[in-house]
Order: C-alpha cells, then structure tokens, then sequence
C-alpha cells in the first residue's frame, strides 16, 4: 500500500520521463536535420561557391549570383520595411497608446505576422508585377517588406512599453516636448530590443521562397537590376533541388547550409544584443 | 482617545503614568510621616522615611529610563511628547520632595528631647496640611489631565509663602528673646522651608500640567509672597 | 511675552511672499473625484511639505503644479493655480514652458540610459545654447550643489546607470536644479534610500531653500518635521489643516492631524 507521497514521487518521475522523451525526440530530428545538412552541405562548399555563378546543368559552377541577389533583395527589403515598421510601432506605443485605434492596429498586425508568405507574394504579384509587365527583384524587395514590418511592429511596440513610464514622465518634468522624450530617452532605452526585432526580421525572411517565386522568379545570370528577374538562394536552392542533375543537387544543399548558416548568425547575434541590453 | 495603532506604544505610555502615579502616592506619605515625626518626636517613623526615600530615588531613575528609551524609539509628537517629557519633569519634582521630606525627617531625628514653642509648631503644622492639600490636588491634576484643577493649585502657593513669612519673623522673634531656643528654632526654620520648597515644588508640576495640557508654557509670572529674604532685622542688641 | 512670536522666530522661517496660489483645485481620475476644493498658498524659498495617509490625495496635488497629469487621458484638474500671476491650469498654458520652471524628483531615481554628463546635459540643451565650455561648467556646477561632484567627477562619461541608489537620487536633483527652475517638487524623493543617502538627501532641501521653492510629499512625519517651514495635511482628497511646521506637530488644531501624527489612524 503506497502512501500518499511515494504515490506523488511516482507520478513526478513519470511526467518527468515523458517531458524528457518528447524534448529527445523534438530534438533528434533537429539534429538529424542539420546534421544531414552539414554532411551535404559541406561536401559541395569550397571556394567557387562564392565565386562562381549558377552553372547550367552539368557543368561546374558557384553561387555568387543568388547569394549577391538575396544580399540585395534582402537589404531592400529591410530598408523599405524597417522605417515602416518601427515608425508604426512608435505610435501605437507613444502618441496613440489610449486610442481605440491601437488595439485595431494590433490586431491586424497580429494577423499579418502570421499570414502565409504565399498569399504575399501573390499580392505584390496583382499590384506590381502584373501592372509593370515583368518579374523584378524590386517586386521581391516589397513583398520581402510587407513580412518585416509586422515583426518589427511587434518587437518595437513591445521593447517601448517595456520603457518604464517614470523615465518618460522625468524628460518631460525638464520640459522637453514629447518626441524629444521619444527620441532622445524612450529609443535610446529600448535601442537594444528594437534592434533585435528588425535582426530577427532579417533572420525570418532570409529563407522565405514563396512570395520570390510571384516576384523576383529567378535569373540563371548575373543581375542587380532590380527592375529585371533577381536570383536568390532560396528560389535556386528550390529549383537545383528537384532538379535530376547531381551537381546542381551538391550545389542545393551548399546553399541551404549557407542560408541555415546566416539564420544561425543572426539569432545569436540577436540573442546577445538583447542580453546585454538586459544586464543594465 | 484613539489608541495607538502600535498596541506596545500604548502599555508603555500607559506603564509610564502609572509608575509616577505611584510615585507621587509615595512623596505624600513621605511629607506626611516626616512632619508627624518632628511634631511628636516619633524617631522610629523618622527613620523609617529616611529609608523609604530611597525607593522614590529609584522609581524617578526607572521613570527616567523609560522616557528616554521611549522618545529614542518612538519619535513622539505633539501630545505624545508632552506627556513623557511630563512625566521626566513631575519625576524630578517628585524625587525633590522625597529629599525635602527625608530632610525633615532628619530634624526630626536632632530634635530629641527638646520641645516648647508650640505656637510655632503649631505654625509648621499648619504649613504642612496646606502643602500637603497642594500635592494631592496637583497629582489628582496630573493624572486627570485637568488643567482648571492645576491652575487652581498655582495660584495658592501664595498661602503657603505667606505662612512661611510670618513663621520666619515669629522664630527670629523667639530665637531673640532667649539664646537658648536657638537650636530649636533653627531646625524648624530649616523644616519650614522645606515644606515651602515642597509647595513650589507642586506648583512647578502645576505648570507642568498645563503645558501637558494645552500646549504651551504658563506664560504669566509665578504668584510669590515669599518676602522672607527682604525681611529686616536690626543686628545691634 | 507673547511666545508664538518666540516660536516663529525660532523657527527662522523666512517671511516671504506666496509663489504658487491653489485656488478651489478640484481633481477627477476618470468620474472619481481625488481632491476636494483645495485651497493652499505655497511660499517662496520655504519648504512647505505635504502628510496624510495613502490615497489622501497629496501626490495628486503635486502632480497638478506641473500638470504632469496631461500626460494621460481622463485626468482632468477644475479650479486654479496662480504662478507668477498667471492661472497655469489655463489651456494656453504651454505645458514644457510651464515644467521648465517647476521641476520634479520623483520617489524612484530614474536617471537616462546616458552618461551622467549627457543626463545633465539633456535638460541643459532643451532651452538653452551652450557652449562646450559653458555646458561643461553648468554640469559641474550641477552636480556640485547636488553633493555628486567629488563622487562624479572622475566618471563623468560612463553611464548613470552604474551609482548606487543615493547617487542616482542625487543625480536626478542635480539634474533638475541644473536647468534653474523657480519651483521643485519632491514626491517621496527618500523612501527608496538607506539612512545616510536619505540624510544627504535632507541637507540638500535644507540648502536648496534658500534659491528655490520647494514642495515635498512626504510618508514619513520625523521626516517633514525636520525639513519643512509649513505643513499641510491632507486626507480623502480634503485639506485637514495648514500651519507651521512647529505648530503642526505640536499643537495641531484639528483632531485628525493630531491622530495622524501620532499613529493613532484607523
């Protein structure tokens, strides 16, 4: 006959190994996966992948053109995407906290920050590829945007309510006008936060495929016309790899390690801003 | 009265009225005993008050303790204050009259033996009930917190300098007509202004009380009719 | 001899004339009304400091003299508050005009995520053009009346956010006395320090009073019986009684002073 605590011990220990085991088994394919990437990725990296363009099949070649294709599309993206996005946040922090107007803003944001990127992508397809004519890398650039700003929205809305409101109220006790307070007090308090959220931005669109393929397609050729088809590494790693050619497969996984390798980067470099940013 | 909130607070102040209650109970029967004891030569009663005294020493010490400790740790204001730092003033007076009584008590002591003059006995005796009226009233005062009951204390010291005046003129008067009465009289001249100091000592904690009471100090000159050290006397025989 | 004239005298309070007249200041939080019909005068170069429990209203009250409550919605002020011979509760006030010359410390040190030369300098730069040299002078002039500059001097530049509570207290006053206000207001400007910070604190209003007007809210009584020239207490959104400090805490006239100082409340 059990007692009532070795009956309590029992079932701790059981719970525990199941949270033990669904956290194994979570991970395990985490590690299946980048290790399977690694183990192919690696294999095809070497220094023409950097320098080489896209090879027709069969034939030896890099990745220079998609990766300085995403580097421009991405760039863009966040320039278009970031001021948007963090202007929007300010005001539903700052000027309109108590505006009813907010919580609609919020709530549509909500909803955007997890739309499918398809549905972006065919959106910018109606409003700007189809009236334009043609494919550009500028249309991916917008559709890349329109997936940055609710995240930036987000992060800095949230990094400046974080900002306690004495520190506001004590700018404004010296008499300084209220974006004064915004800018001169409440960025520079929130600045790492803010920061992490147009990295994580980055991080998240680094890998987006669909909404490129109803914009910027694809170029088997060198480009930085933004008015004309772009390369990326997602749409070419897309199509190398359900292509039959072998070497174009090699150079899918290497562009896939790439990818995984940026994302990576710039999480623990968001993770480190924002720590520092939190040891004050 | 509201308590205070801090219930300790309370027992304290509380112990503290008690303790010079007490007090002021036992430098009555102090001043009685001592002057029963000149008057009826009684030494064992004499003695007795000189020993008793010590017990008021203590209780003025113990008193003192207390309302120091409690103005360190509880930071009174304003009728809080005044009632402790009361006590610390009623305490000294109070510890004075035991001295003043143990005193007499000592006369009472040298005085075996020789006794006439009873017309000045009778003077001190006089003196005494009316000093001692004057410190039960202000006692009474004191723990009533009754400021009219003080007052009217204050204003009868006169009576008891006025008394000692005549006594004073009286005793020079007899100590003249023969040397050989000197030594009595100069034991009770020094009994007399014992009691005298005993009834200023009741109007200090009359004034005492009315700070308590309202606040402020009696502003208006004490009522003195002590004009013994004016008094005039030829020294050439 | 009359002995409230001995008092007044002992307590040196300077016979000045009134800088910020509160006229029938009522306040709503929403439809909650917080303060009654407050009419008080506030004199210059005296501490007046302002007692009463929690929830009286004495914060409120502050908060109304720099209109620091326009900051958030359904907060509205009814009644007057004469500065300077102008009624500051007027809606063409201009509100940063207005707070650059009533300034405030509040209960929480908060200084900028800056240096402690740039948090100086933030309200410095707002209204006036200074030079390096004279900017420079003006923060150590700051800091130095603040009791910080021996502490401060060596580390001007790293951030304000690495002294220690009493500093960055003191901080915060010398950045409000930096930017030369008329009036300060204090709320609960020691609760959050140790003793001997709180003591620094205290010697600091001592010297202040004799340039500016200063008005603190204060929970603790010893404390505002040692600072302050006028008292006034305040309970439920109703001022109770006003006077001397002295007579205040000696001889309250009205019962619920009396209770209150004596933690006899409730």
């Amino acid at each position: 006959m059990m007692s009532r605590y070795s009956r309590r011990l029992l079932r701790s220990r059981v719970w525990l190994t199941f949270s033990v085991g669904a956290a194994a088994f979570g991970l395990l394919w985490l590690v299946l996966i980048l290790s399977t990437l690694v183990w192919n990725g690696l294999a095809g990296l070497s220094f023409s992948v950097f320098t080489e363009m896209t090879p027709p099949p069969g034939g030896a070649g890099g990745l220079l053109n998609p990766i300085i294709g995403s580097l421009i599309i991405t760039a863009l993206a966040v320039a278009i995407g970031t001021p948007v996005g963090i202007l929007a946040g300010t005001y539903m922090a700052e000027y309109g906290r108590y505006d009813r107007i907010t919580y609609a803003i919020r709530f549509i944001n909500d909803i955007l920050l997890s739309a499918p990127s398809i549905i972006v992508g065919l959106f910018v397809y109606e409003i700007l590829v189809v009236p334009m004519g043609h494919f550009s890398g500028f249309a991916g650039a917008v559709a890349l945007a329109v997936i940055v700003i609710p995240v930036v929205v987000r992060t800095t809305e949230d990094m400046l309510l974080l900002v306690p409101n004495q520190m506001r109220e004590a700018a404004s006790a010296l008499g300084a006008p209220q974006w004064f307070v915004i800018s001169r007090v409440a960025y520079r308090a929130a600045q790492a936060g803010i920061i992490t959220g147009v990295l994580l931005a980055v991080a998240r669109i680094s890998g987006e495929t669909a909404p490129l393929l109803f914009t910027a397609l694809n170029n088997q050729f060198w480009s930085i016309n933004l008015n004309t088809p772009m390369p990326s590494l997602p749409v070419v790693i897309f199509q190398f790899a359900l292509s039959p050619y072998e070497d174009w497969q090699r150079l899918a996984w290497t562009g896939a390690l790439l990818i995984t390798a940026a994302v990576l980067g710039l999480s623990v470099l968001a993770r480190t801003l924002a720590s520092k940013g939190g040891e004050r | 009265m509201k308590e205070h909130i801090v219930t300790s607070y309370e027992n304290e102040l509380r112990d503290l009225g008690r303790k010079v209650a007490e007090m002021g109970g036992r430098a009555e029967r102090l001043v009685a005993d001592s002057v029963t004891a000149l008057l009826k030569r009684d030494t064992a009663l004499a003695e007795r008050v000189i020993v008793q005294d010590k017990t008021v020493d203590m209780l003025q010490r113990e008193i003192e303790e207390a309302a120091i400790a409690m103005i360190a740790r509880r930071q009174p204001l304003a009728t809080d204050l005044r009632e402790i730092v009361s006590a610390l003033r009623v305490a000294g007076d109070l510890e004075r009259v035991g001295d003043l009584a143990k005193n007499t008590a000592k006369r009472a002591l040298a005085l075996e033996g020789e006794y006439r003059a009873q017309k000045q006995l009778r003077g001190v005796e006089h003196m005494s009930e009316i000093a001692i009226e004057q410190l039960k009233a202000v006692l009474d005062a004191y723990s009533n917190h009754d400021d009219a009951r003080a007052l009217a204390v204050w204003k009868r010291d006169g009576e008891i300098d006025a008394i000692y005046t005549s006594l004073f003129r009286e005793l020079l008067t007899y100590m003249m007509e023969d040397p050989r009465h000197i030594t009595l009289c100069t034991h009770l001249l020094f009994a007399a202004k014992n009691i005298e100091r005993i009834g200023d000592h009741a109007t200090n904690i009359a004034e005492t009380v009315h700070y308590l009471v309202v606040g402020e100090p009696l502003s208006d000159e004490r009522p003195k009719s002590d004009t013994s050290s004016l008094t005039k006397m030829s020294v050439s025989r | 001899m009359n002995s409230i004239a001995v008092r007044a005298a002992a307590d040196n309070i300077p016979n000045t004339r009134e800088k910020l007249s509160i006229r029938a200041l009522s306040f709503f939080y929403g439809e909650a009304k917080a303060l009654n019909g407050i009419d008080l005068q506030l004199h210059e170069r005296q501490v007046s400091a302002l007692i009463g429990p929690s929830g009286c209203g004495k914060s409120t009250l502050l908060r109304v003299l720099n209109r620091m409550y326009a900051l958030y919605p359904n907060q509205r002020a009814e009644g007057e508050v004469w500065l300077d011979g102008e009624n500051i509760l007027r809606p063409e006030q201009d509100l940063n005009f207005l707070r650059a010359k009533v300034g405030m410390v509040f209960q929480k040190p908060t200084p900028f995520p800056m240096s402690i030369y740039e948090n100086i300098a933030f309200g410095l730069r707002l209204y006036e053009k200074l030079s390096r040299a004279e900017m420079g002078e003006r923060v150590e002039r700051a800091l130095t009346r603040a009791a910080l500059w021996e502490e401060a001097k060596d580390r001007l530049n790293a951030s304000a956010l690495g002294l220690s509570g009493g500093q960055q207290q003191r901080l915060c006053i010398a950045r409000t006395i930096a930017v030369k206000p008329e009036v300060i207001l204090l709320d609960e400007p020691t609760s959050a320090l140790d003793p001997i910070s709180t003591a620094k604190v205290e010697d600091l209003i001592d010297e202040l009073k004799r340039d500016f007007t200063i008005v603190v809210v204060t929970h603790n009584m010893q404390q505002a019986a040692r600072v302050a020239d006028r008292t006034a207490f305040l309970y439920l959104g109703n001022l109770i009684e006003e006077g001397p400090t002295s007579m205040m805490f000696n001889n309250p006239k009205d019962r619920r002073t009396l209770d209150y100082i004596t933690g006899r409340f409730g």
